[in-house]
């Protein structure tokens, strides 16, 4: 915006002078011509803090009004007020004649001494306008003039003040119409405190009145400011007058712009004063009278803020500037020329700024555009044409123009917090087909395109020959008019000046650099890094250009280093930005940043450079640098021509083993790159891996360097930590070249590599940790991929993940340590074997080893464990433990038993032994102490758990923890847990059944066998006894045949006052019965119940327990046999020797040859002390004949039995035959339901005898 | 008599990473040389790009769900860049240029690339009436509205899925998940197919 006539582009408000606050300095005396009107009064100034607060908020008002913000209703004023004291000189309304003229004849017409008209003005006589205009009627003529006065509170004096006042204005007023000004003359009388006090509000009045009366003045132009009591108040009376005045000095510009408006429509040609006698002696024209009266028409109704009609009025004189008659004929080489071009551009941008003002960004655009295209067309038709620097000097100042516009207008939504690009189109032009540059974009695109333009002036600058350079007091006179009509100066220095021959012209890069920082900011506020990014390497460029390489290096730096374009593989602008940087730190000497940018260039992905030595070695070669520079970068920072992977053979190792390991190098160098070969290489880990350090050794050359891909295996060396203890661990697997030869002369280039390493061990001897070296060639031409084979050797449990590798690069010059991250997770590796391209077996997360702890070696087992322990056997356990370690350990044992009840054990291991008691829940034994077991020996213990009562479960664990005797810190683990389940080994169901007891019942009249009750201690059992029979059907649960070597029947519990003994068992040989598993195995006993004495009456209960006594049929090893372990079920109780009667049946069959006769016995008890009678009724039946009663009665005393025998002959042999027996209790007619003895049966419908087959058929059967 | 109108640039292919997938850079006339030459270099047309990827993050917070962006921004009075973002997030950016062909102004004929008859009669056409005829093809609107430029995407979107559909083209390749970087396009048929859709387009054209 600079370079445009000062105020040709100020916002034009309404000025306001404001007299009587200051005194007038007084080194300012009156226009020294005596030209000019001069107002003044000489009444003081005012004083005071009112007069000082005034003034501060005049000044206040006055920079607010110089803003070139829009203008809104909600602003009541907006002005410029200048504050003088009490005189003040208006310029003069007609211009004097210049006095080197003759006299004239007749009286000339006098015009403004800015008209075109008046000798004295610039643009006499053929000059359109200026800015001089513009200016005098911001900053000179005001639109009122406010008197500041005060009113005196002394009666005394009033009179004599107020008329003085009344003079002063009078004069004032008159000189004012005397000059033709149409300033209004507004005075405001500020009451002071003293007034307050002593002046009534009736008394002010008058005397305002008065005042008013006797200048003539109206009465909107006498204000009286009573005293205020804060300044706040103050501000607020001050701010409603001047929405006031601001209305009266709108109308006086509407006056003026009226009378613009009248003078063009009387389409005259005014004749200047004098008529022109030097130049052209051209005169101004109509058309550009009429562009002058618009013109004027359009800078007051700017001042009136009516922007509809400024617009109007600048395009009209805009279009006539522009058209046939104005700029067309002037000619290009006038001065005059460029003053159109000027005001052409000064119209422009205040359309521009109008257009901004009502929200129109795309029309400003476009208007914009417009006025280029235009003047470019005119400065092509009639000017020096376009392709100059002037020309393009225009162009990035009329960039720069809608920048600083945008800026000072605030055009709103588009500033930098808004995050907007560019805005969207004014609702009129919605929907229009438009340029997309017609959208208003933020300042720093209008920046770039000035720094564009500024470039394309620089190039043309240029080419500016060299005879056109020389200053024109050095060049003949033909040239220098020749240079006048080629070159545009439209605003920019003349050729001489712009690239001048000798001495510096126009510094174009630091222009762009201002520019393009301006655009830089823009961006980077919209977190448009990418083109922020863009412009810093286009400023770098030019600083560059400019030498200030500290400068492009803080200019790129941050680039470089958030490796931006670089991390999302924009290769050639990264290269681009590379190139610089390394040029820049070349220059300054930033050696690290130099070799970093080597390292980086060096990628295949780059395009190479032509020349270029792509050799680490040269890096520094022309780089001034004080010392030997020690370099450090990572991957972060500057991308490697070399990637490396690292992947362990497999992805679990145990420490105390070795696991093979390939470290790959691939160097993605530019074909024509240097091969580079590494001092050393250093891969670091996370987890409990001693770093590993590679050093080259030149004489180790790989002998498959042709090939793509050569893998080379490596022997490392163990450093323990700090003291350098070698072992010799890993010398054995060098397969590749692995003969001896090799291998001594290996060691003896240790020794020599010892000495020249020196430094280095030392260097990592402070960091007092292991660690494993290696040698090996490390030289890596381009495109060729070095694998290194390693074995490492791992000594603590935990997870290792190779984390970095450094890789460190020595030449005379530098040393450089370049660290690679190896820790991607997911990254995907592979084995590389030899001859193949390709890895194997790629995996993710290769780089990740598993190293388990040391494997325990101690076996522990249990010996000869059997399948199935049972319930109510001892269990033994005999553990083994095998010490396969090479060492002898020394063992302590922990056994630890769980379950719901455990058992009393016993651990039996040699001298040692340890009883537990039974226990709930957990039982154990700890720290057992089993001494040493020497290698490869083995030691046995045993452990006896007492036999579970029942089934259930345990689980065992038994824990060795032993160290060996070598290395004593190391614990060792070794666990064997067992699982024991304990199941019965028998099942069995029960059946009691009734059996005729065949001793008879004892009398109730016997008295002697009653009454003889004791006989000692023993109590003789006299009452009634029973017999029955136990059937037990059990069968073996167990996995095995066991044998049964006695079964027993327990009476475990009767009831006091019976008595019950088993009478029979049965009897097993002394082998026993061999039971095999799941097989039904029945047993009877028989059981004898009695009553102690008759008189009980009480039925007994009995208890009864299954007792099998069985042992296991293995053969043990030293000959002694099986313990014979007992279980014991229980049978449950039951009644017997109840009172109820009851029915017995007994079968007797006969002899053999008796022809299978049957003597049916049917015996009836009666226990009750009742006298009962029965009626047996025996049905006849086709399966048998019988004799004996068919219907009889039997008669039962208390306490007696009685017995009916039936003889049957069955019909049928072989068979069940069914005797239709009823008996029935005669007195309660209720049926008693006859009981089978041996050979008998019952079912639903009575009873069933067995008829056993005929002899002969037996024997059949037999056979 | 010849007015400019807009032709296609440059039409890039970025991926997931913001890395370039695809570059293709088409001829403007430059008047002043009567001939047919890129308006850039490639490397300012990468970096012009690259730009256009600040301008999808900005705009991405608040877009619509198709993938249209518009006008991304205007690079300056003669170059705008309008982008596309697919629903896996490559970004598709066309650069236009605005005056970046020439039409007979009596005819609708296109320029052709070599089209050293029309530079002919421009040349001896005064300038003054290839003013006039600039300013009339601005009054009638030699701008460009965004849905002019929607052929050019869907034909660079089906381009890319006839990539997508070759087996031996893997997506990842070019934009590692998660990862950065990725490796460029080489196929020739999508940049035979991008060549063509760029040389093709003019406003108006629905097809390409």
């Amino acid at each position: 915006m600079d370079g445009y006539p000062l105020g040709s582009l100020d916002h034009n408000v309404p000025l306001i002078v404001v007299s009587g606050l200051t005194s007038d300095p007084p080194d300012q005396p009156p226009k020294a011509k005596g030209q000019g009107v001069f107002l003044r009064s000489d009444l003081p100034p005012l004083e005071g803090k009112e007069a000082n607060f005034l003034e501060s908020y005049f000044e206040e008002v006055d920079e607010r009004g110089k803003s070139w913000t829009v203008v809104t209703r909600e602003e009541h004023f907006r002005l410029r007020v200048k504050t003088v004291g009490r005189t003040f000189v208006l310029p003069s309304r007609r211009a004097t004649l210049p006095e080197t003229i003759e006299p004239l004849t007749n009286t000339p017409i006098l015009h403004s001494p800015f008209s075109p008209l008046s000798p004295s003005s610039a643009l006499y006589p053929d000059g359109l306008m200026n800015a001089q205009w513009i200016k005098k009627h911001q900053e000179e003529i005001p639109s009122i003039f406010v008197c500041f006065h005060t009113l005196t509170s002394d009666s005394k004096i009033a009179v004599q003040q107020d008329n003085r006042l009344k003079s002063a204005l009078n004069s004032m007023r008159a000189t004012l119409v005397e000059s033709g000004y149409k300033t209004r003359l507004v005075v405001i009388i500020l009451g002071d405190a003293e007034a307050k006090a002593n002046l009534t509000a009736e008394i002010i009045q008058d005397r305002l009145e008065g005042v008013r009366r006797g200048t003539g003045l109206d009465p909107k132009s006498i204000f009286y400011i009573p005293p205020q009591e804060s300044p706040s108040e103050l501000r607020r009376v001050m701010d409603s007058i001047f929405a006031l005045l601001y209305n009266t000095a709108i109308e006086y510009y509407r006056d003026l712009g009226r009378h613009a408006r009248k003078k063009r429509s009387r389409g005259i040609v005014p004749q200047p004063t004098l008529p022109p006698t030097s130049g052209t002696s051209q005169t101004l024209s109509l058309p550009d009278w009429n562009f002058r009266y618009d013109f004027k028409s359009a800078i007051f109704a700017e001042f009136r803020q009516e922007i509809d009609a400024a617009i109007r009025s600048f395009e009209q004189a805009y279009e006539i500037l522009l058209g046939q008659d104005v700029l067309d004929i002037i000619p290009s080489w006038s001065p005059r020329w460029n003053e159109a071009r000027l005001l052409a551009d000064i119209i422009s941008i205040r359309c521009l700024r109008l257009h901004l003002w009502m929200g129109q960004t795309s029309l400003a655009v476009r208007r914009w555009q417009s006025h280029r295209d235009r003047i470019s067309d005119f400065v092509d038709r009639r000017g020096r044409g376009t392709n100059n620097y002037g020309w393009q000097a225009w162009e990035s100042r009329w960039a720069m123009v809608m920048a600083n516009m945008i800026e000072m207008v605030e055009v709103p939504g588009l500033g930098p917090s808004t995050m907007t690009i560019f805005l969207q189109p004014e609702k009129a032009l919605f929907g229009e087909r438009l340029q997309p540059w017609e959208l208003l974009h933020h300042t720093g695109y209008w920046y770039r395109i000035a720094a564009r333009h500024l470039g394309a002036r620089r190039t043309l600058a240029h080419r500016i020959p060299d005879d056109d350079r020389g200053a024109p007091d050095a060049s003949p006179a033909s040239r220098v008019a020749s240079k006048a009509i080629r070159y545009d100066t439209y605003m920019c220095p003349p050729p001489h000046e712009e690239y001048p021959l000798n001495g510096n012209g126009i510094n174009h890069a630091q222009l762009m650099i201002d520019c393009l920082l301006n655009a830089r900011g823009q961006f980077q506020a919209r977190k448009q890094h990418r083109i922020a990014a863009e412009i810093s390497l286009e400023c770098a460029r030019e600083m560059a250009t400019l030498g200030s390489w500290n400068e492009v290096l803080a200019m790129l730096r941050p680039l470089w280093e958030d490796k931006s374009f670089r991390s999302e593989w924009w290769l050639d602008i990264s290269e681009e930005i590379l190139w610089v940087m390394r040029r820049a730190a070349a220059e300054t000497g930033r050696a690290d940043i130099v070799v970093a940018i080597d390292w980086e260039l060096m990628n295949e992905r780059f395009t190479p450079r032509k020349k270029w030595h792509y050799d680490l070695a040269k890096s520094l070669d022309g780089v001034s640098s004080t010392s030997r520079p020690f370099i450090t970068i990572s991957d972060d920072v500057a991308s490697s021509f070399i990637s490396t992977s690292f992947a362990f053979r497999s992805k679990e190792g145990r420490a105390g083993e070795t696991c093979l390991a390939q470290l790959s190098l691939k160097s993605e160098a530019l074909q024509a790159a240097a091969p580079v070969t590494l001092s050393s290489i250093r891969v670091e880990f996370e987890g409990h891996l001693k770093p590993i350090t590679l050093i080259h050794d030149s004489d180790l050359l790989t002998n498959s360097s042709e090939t793509p891909v050569s893998v080379t295996l490596v022997a490392l060396t163990e450093q323990l930590g700090g003291d350098a203890k070698e072992s010799d661990e890993s010398e054995k697997e060098d397969k590749n070249d692995g003969d001896g030869d090799e291998d001594k002369a290996k060691d003896e280039d240790e020794d020599k590599a010892k000495d020249e390493d020196k430094d280095e061990v030392e260097d990592k001897d402070d960091e007092k940790e292991g660690q494993l070296t290696g040698k090996c060639d490390l030289t890596l031409r381009p495109g060729h991929r070095q694998v290194f084979e390693m074995n490492i050797p791992l000594r603590e449990p935990g997870q290792a993940s190779a984390s970095r590798v450094v890789l460190t690069y020595k030449t005379d010059t530098f040393e450089l340590d370049y660290t690679l991250s190896l820790s991607e997770s997911g990254k995907v590796t592979g084995w590389f074997v030899q001859g193949a391209t390709k890895p194997r077996l790629s995996r993710p997360d290769g780089h990740i080893l598993h190293i388990q702890p040391r494997p325990p070696k101690m076996k522990l087992r249990l010996v000869e464990p059997l399948g199935q322990f049972y319930a109510n056997e001892p269990i033994p356990l005999r553990i083994g433990l095998y010490n396969e370690e090479d060492d002898s350990a020394n063992v302590k044992l922990d056994i630890r038993i769980v379950g719901k009840v455990i058992p009393r054990f016993r651990v039996d291991a040699g001298e040692h032994k340890r009883e537990v008691d039974a226990a709930e829940e957990e039982s154990q034994v700890t720290g057992l102490a089993l001494g040493h077991i020497a290698s490869s020996s083995s030691l046995e213990l045993s452990i006896h758990l007492d036999p579970a009562p029942a089934p259930t479960a345990y689980e065992i664990q038994i824990r060795a923890d032993y160290h060996l005797e070598s290395d004593a810190a190391t614990p060792i683990v070794q666990v064997l847990p067992i699982h024991l389940n304990i199941v019965n080994a028998f099942e069995a169901n029960y059946d009691l059944m009734p059996r005729l007891h065949p001793d008879p019942w004892p009398s109730l009249f016997d008295y002697e066998d009653l009454q003889d009750v004791s006989d000692g201690d023993v109590v003789q059992a006299r009452g009634l006894a029973q017999q029955w029979c136990l059937v037990c059907h059990y069968a073996s649960f167990a996995t095995e045949d066991l044998d049964v070597v006695g079964l027993d029947l327990a009476l475990t519990a009767v009831t006091p006052g019976g008595r019950c003994q088993v009478v029979n068992q049965p009897e097993l040989s002394a082998d026993g019965l061999i039971v095999a598993p799941k097989t039904m195995y029945e047993a009877r006993f028989g059981l004898v119940a009695q009553k102690i004495t008759l008189d009980d009456r009480h039925p007994v209960a009995i208890d009864l327990a299954f007792v099998v006594r069985w042992r296991r049929r293995r053969q043990l090893a030293d000959g002694e046999s099986n313990s014979i372990n007992v279980t014991t079920m229980t049978v449950g109780q039951y009644m017997v020797l109840g009172t109820e009667p009851r029915v017995l049946a007994s079968v007797l069959h006969s002899s053999q040859e008796q022809a299978g006769l049957v003597r049916l016995d049917i015996t009836i008890e009666n226990p009750s002390s009742h006298f009962l009678t029965f009626g047996l009724v025996m049905e006849p039946s086709d399966a048998f004949a019988f004799s004996g009663s068919k219907q009889t009665t039997v008669h039962l005393l208390p306490m007696s039995r009685r017995t009916k025998t039936y003889r049957l002959l069955p019909l049928a042999r072989g068979v069940y035959i069914r005797p239709g027996l009823v008996v029935r209790d005669k007195y309660f007619q209720k049926v008693l339901r006859v009981i089978p003895t041996e050979g008998m049966k019952i079912d639903k419908d009575g009873l069933l005898v067995w008829v056993p087959p005929a002899p002969e058929a037996e024997e059949k059967a037999e056979g | 008599m010849s007015a400019a109108i807009p032709s296609v640039a440059c039409l890039g292919v970025i991926g997931r990473n913001n890395n370039p997938l695809h570059i293709s850079i088409f001829p403007s006339y430059d008047p002043t040389a009567n001939a047919f030459t890129p308006i850039r270099n490639p490397l300012q047309f990468s970096l012009l790009l690259s730009s256009t990827i600040d301008v999808f993050d900005l705009r991405s917070k608040t877009s619509t769900a198709s993938g249209d962006f518009g006008l991304l921004h205007a690079i300056d009075d003669r170059l705008a860049a309008y982008g596309f973002e697919t629903n896996t997030g490559v970004r598709m950016v066309c650069i236009v240029d605005m005056r970046g062909r020439r039409v007979e102004a009596g005819g609708s004929g296109v320029a052709g690339q070599g089209s050293g008859a029309a530079g002919a009669s421009t040349a001896s056409s005064t300038s003054a009436s290839a003013a006039a005829a600039r300013s009339s093809v601005g009054s009638v609107g030699a701008g460009l509205r965004d849905s002019e430029i929607k052929p050019v995407f869907r034909a660079m979107q089906s381009a890319y899925v006839r990539l997508l559909q070759n087996p031996f083209y893997d997506p990842d390749e070019h934009a590692p998940l998660g990862g950065k970087g990725g490796r460029r396009i080489t196929s020739k048929k999508f940049g035979d197919d991008m060549k063509r859709i760029g040389e093709a387009w003019t406003p108006g054209v629905t097809t390409l």
